[in-house]
């Protein structure tokens, strides 16, 4: 990234310019200061509050720092069992998804980089064309209920294994990789498989990690299969249990005593409901804001490629 | 130098040779990577192309126990059954006026960020602002809405805490009145998604030539007029693109959000066609015509999509394809 060519060159304007030139520049720094804490306030927000005893935080007025410290909320999130079942479900199937993921869809980048294979921009068309058209929700619920999939914890990672995307991401970087090394390896007789996994595999960790977060992140972040395809309660994974939590509370509002209420009823009763929910919501965003920043500079990257190859 | 040449020439005459050689014995040669990609085939066939032919129950009577195939035929029942429904024309209107909403604010926003980033002589600056605006991004739609509905509650929340402390105001109750369903949609979309949306631009605004910046500094044009005769000019294909494509996905207006969203307040205004076909397909089971509606949308988003293209190729501007 280059300097603004104007910027370099600001001493050499006139002053009536450089006036307005220096009011919109300290505009534009006030305004994307201005921005960046819009954007980071809430998380902070939620963690002040997450920190803070939910009576005292809901007389309002807690803006900056907790007002009454406590770690209660926190030691309720990890007593509940319901919630760290769900936690279990969350990392399980992000461990098990982002492995199974990368492995797979390593192998068919290698298989599809591989300029002297007969068929392969047809098998490329194959993969390609299910990106433009799909068969809707329906169809795709009724399948994955044919294949048992609505009752197992597998609905979670045999589904989103592949993405064409990832694919173009992963083979993007391998088509850089010079074909020599694999010709020569393969004369040392080294099999393509020993070729992939010690030779193409290590040289491609930053594109490796990168198709790993956003393959994490999908996991972690999926509330929709949990709330909508999964039939057995106990597969809940933490934001879909969040989603049910946050329903219960907007409904609680309209439900009369006595009335019968669900199981997340409780849940989102429990003496303070907003702050044992704030903590909830900070375990599952803690992971991710810790993780994002190291890998910005190859996601950056990797979006580029996928706007210019897409 | 002299090196690289032999073997580069070397490895071509090989592909060449590599070539002739009978289509049999290559298949043959490349088992070990067909095996690689018998995974992905397999996958593909069972996870994308099977539900396109369960498309076909948009035109059946399905039974359960007799299978797609076997089902009766219905014809176009399901979709006269959808056009005559009262909930036609309202599911259609929210999904417009959702979409319609978020494409003049949300789309234009991250364009204006990119163009203000730019202007940022700070790198150090420029890029804290940038990493902190791809945080939202990152996170799921729940948490977002949970972020939504602890700032806006009533009990504690941050803008009825101001509104009664700072402003002496009444505390409103925003999540749940109908009348602020849209805006906190836009609001929420913009948020979570502005700072991801830079970076394409930000991209494309880094393939912009500098002797242009230059030559216009030399006939005495400011920051602001660079960027609107300059910048914005020569970012005008990948706005193009994007615009494309987001036309095309008019007829989705983000389910994710609007399914979280969505409470028997603003139902009225909030149902859009795929939480619809959620509802009669999922909640109901009413397979058949939850599945017409969905082939209704895809044709539909086609049809938008090829319009959008071929104004923009009508216009002078670029096609994607």
């Amino acid at each position: 990234m280059n300097t603004h060519p104007i910027g370099r060159s600001r001493s050499s304007n006139r002053i009536r310019k450089s006036f307005g030139l220096r009011a919109f520049t300290v505009f534009n720094y006030v305004f994307l200061t201005l921005f960046a804490f819009a954007t980071f306030y809430p998380f902070w927000y939620i963690l002040i509050a997450s920190f803070n005893t939910g009576r005292d935080f809901a007389r309002g007025g807690v803006y900056l720092l907790p007002r009454v410290f406590t770690l209660d909320n926190y030691a309720k999130a990890f007593q509940n069992k319901q919630i760290v079942d769900a936690f279990l479900i969350s990392v399980g199937r992000t461990g098990i998804g982002v492995v199974l993921g990368i492995f797979f869809t390593a192998l068919l980048s290698y298989g599809v980089h591989i300029r002297t294979l007969p068929g392969r921009s047809a098998l490329i068309l194959y993969f390609f064309i299910t990106t433009i058209v799909s068969g809707g929700m329906i169809p795709y619920f009724l399948l994955l209920r044919g294949l048992g999939l609505t009752k197992s914890f597998f609905i979670y990672v045999w589904p989103s294994i592949f993405s064409f995307y990832n694919m173009i991401l992963i083979r993007t970087y391998f088509d850089g990789i010079p074909p020599e090394l694999r010709e020569s390896a393969r004369i040392d007789g080294a099999g393509e498989w020993r070729v992939l996994f010690q030779i193409y595999m290590p040289t491609s960790l930053p594109v490796l990690a990168t198709v790993a977060l956003f393959l994490g992140v999908g996991h972690w972040n999926d509330w929709f299969t949990g709330a909508y395809y999964v039939t057995n309660t106990k597969l809940m994974p933490a934001a879909t249990l969040l989603q049910k939590i946050l329903q219960e509370a907007a409904s609680q509002q309209s439900i009369k005593p006595g009335q019968e209420t669900s199981v997340y009823y409780e849940l989102a009763q429990s003496t303070t409901p907003q702050s044992l929910q704030m903590a909830f919501v900070m375990i599952l965003t803690m992971p991710i804001v810790v993780i994002y920043p190291f890998l910005q500079k190859y996601y950056v990257k990797g979006v580029m490629v996928g706007s210019v190859k897409g | 130098m002299a090196q690289q040449l032999v073997t580069s020439t070397g490895a071509e005459s090989a592909a060449r040779a590599f070539r002739r050689t009978p289509l049999g014995k290559r298949l043959f040669q490349h088992g070990a990577i067909y095996f690689m990609i018998l995974p992905a085939f397999v996958w593909y066939g069972v996870f994308c192309y099977q539900p396109l032919y369960g498309v076909l129950l948009a035109f059946k009577d399905y039974k359960f126990n007799l299978g797609i195939l076997r089902s009766p035929w219905v014809g176009m029942k399901y979709f006269r059954q959808f056009l005559y429904t009262t909930e036609f024309w309202n599911v259609i209107k929210n999904t417009m006026v959702i979409s319609l909403l978020k494409l003049s604010f949300s789309f234009p926003a991250p364009i204006i960020l990119a163009l203000l980033l730019n202007e940022v002589t700070r790198m150090r600056f420029k890029r804290v602002v940038q990493t902190v605006s791809y945080l939202p991004h990152f996170v799921s739609w729940v948490v977002v809405y949970s972020l939504l509905t602890i700032v806006f509650t009533p009990y504690g929340g941050l803008v009825n805490s101001l509104r009664t402390q700072v402003f002496g105001l009444e505390a409103m109750f925003y999540m749940g009145e109908k009348q602020y369903f849209y805006p906190m949609a836009v609001i929420s979309e913009i948020w979570k998604g502005v700072g991801w949306g830079t970076i394409v631009y930000l991209s494309a605004i880094t393939s912009v030539s500098p002797e242009l910046y230059e030559a216009a500094i030399v006939d005495g044009a400011g920051r602001i007029r660079c960027a609107w005769h300059i910048t914005l000019p020569g970012i005008r294909p990948t706005i193009a693109i994007l615009f494309i494509l987001a036309t095309g996905g008019i007829l989705n207006a983000n389910s994710d959000q609007v399914l979280l969203m969505q409470q028997p307040a603003n139902m009225s205004i909030s149902q859009i066609i795929d939480t619809y076909v959620l509802k009669i397909g999922i909640r109901e089971g009413r397979f058949g015509y939850a599945t017409a509606i969905g082939l209704f949308k895809s044709v539909f988003s086609a049809a938008l999509m090829f319009g959008a293209n071929y104004i923009s190729k009508r216009l002078g501007e670029i096609s994607i394809w």
